[in-house]
């Protein structure tokens, strides 16, 4: 017998309760259409244009509850699908992750309606930005390995920026939608098409 | 290498199918039938065979109900069977140990 029989079983018996604990549902059409309608709604953003800081406001938030509707919808419909509850024990663990992170975005955006000034849709963006990152990256403890590294995108994405502002690299004034449009749509519609060819037979949600 | 811990391995636990029920059980307070099927690439009869003797053993409750007028059954490990499986892993651990020595 193999003497290492007892120790690779304590890895499998890991492996298995690892696996029993991720978050399984497809993300391909989740991130697609969360990158679709961050597109979208930039587009409007800059061509109206929306100036005003409540305009972006409503805009971004919008594009937000649509996103999160959606992306409730895709997984109830794969659970149902795939016969499984969908308000299961991965699920909500991912819930309590993201939570966090949105209630202080949500928290921070609203600030400047209230103390102004509010021409700071670029910053608030970048916190935006930087929060969704954090939600990513908590969330991605219970979820495949690449979505922390999706996190990670963004957190050092808006360091850099931050850093590229402070030295007048680059300006960042009426950028706002860009800003808003380059990560939450485009970087979507890229992960959500790796995904896309990565997950093997898990995204006719 | 004293041979003590593997006699008291629990039989029923040790057979690879029934151990990696076990295991993704013991990480989610339920699963259900499909998700621990599709997980574990067993067949239906397979994993009914092995749920069964575990069942049996008092160590897997098995509740049947209905979601969205579709049958769903979903399984979870009893106070026996979470104890049977924490002594499992402390004697594989005890061995490893021994081994290593």
């Amino acid at each position: 017998m193999n003497p290492n029989w007892a120790e690779e079983n304590l890895q499998t018996i890991r492996t298995l309760m690892e696996r029993s604990a991720v978050y399984r549902r497809a993300l391909a059409p989740i991130m697609l259409l969360a990158g679709v309608l961050g597109v979208v709604a930039a587009a409007i953003g800059l061509l109206l244009p929306v100036e005003t800081y409540c305009g972006f406001l409503i805009l971004w938030f919008g594009t937000a509850l649509f996103a999160l509707a959606g992306a409730f919808l895709i997984a109830r419909r794969q659970a149902l699908r795939d016969k499984e509850p969908f308000w299961s024990p991965p699920t909500r663990r991912v819930t309590q992750a993201l939570v966090p992170p949105f209630a202080a975005g949500l928290c921070l955006g609203l600030l400047p309606v209230f103390f102004g000034p509010s021409e700071i849709a670029a910053t608030v963006a970048l916190v935006w930005i930087l929060f969704y990152g954090f939600a990513l990256h908590a969330a991605g403890f219970f979820m495949p390995r690449g979505i922390k590294v999706f996190g990670w995108l963004f957190i050092a994405s808006v360091c850099l920026l931050v850093y590229g502002t402070a030295a007048e690299w680059i300006d960042l004034e009426n950028k706002a939608h860009w800003l808003m449009g380059f990560f939450f749509g485009v970087l979507h519609l890229a992960y959500g098409a790796y995904l896309y060819l990565t997950e093997k037979g898990k995204n006719a949600a | 290498m004293n041979p003590e811990p593997f006699l008291q391995l629990d039989r029923v636990i040790h057979e690879k199918g029934r151990l990696a029920i076990m295991s993704m059980l013991a990480a989610s307070p339920e699963l259900s039938f499909t998700e621990l099927r599709d997980a574990l690439a067993m067949t239906d009869g397979n994993l009914t065979t092995h749920i069964r003797a575990l069942q049996q053993e008092g160590y897997v409750a098995v509740a049947k109900s209905f979601q969205n007028r579709r049958p769903l059954t979903t399984c979870s490990l009893t106070a026996a069977g979470r104890k049977a499986f924490d002594e499992y892993i402390n004697l594989l651990e005890q061995i490893v140990r021994q081994t290593k020595k």
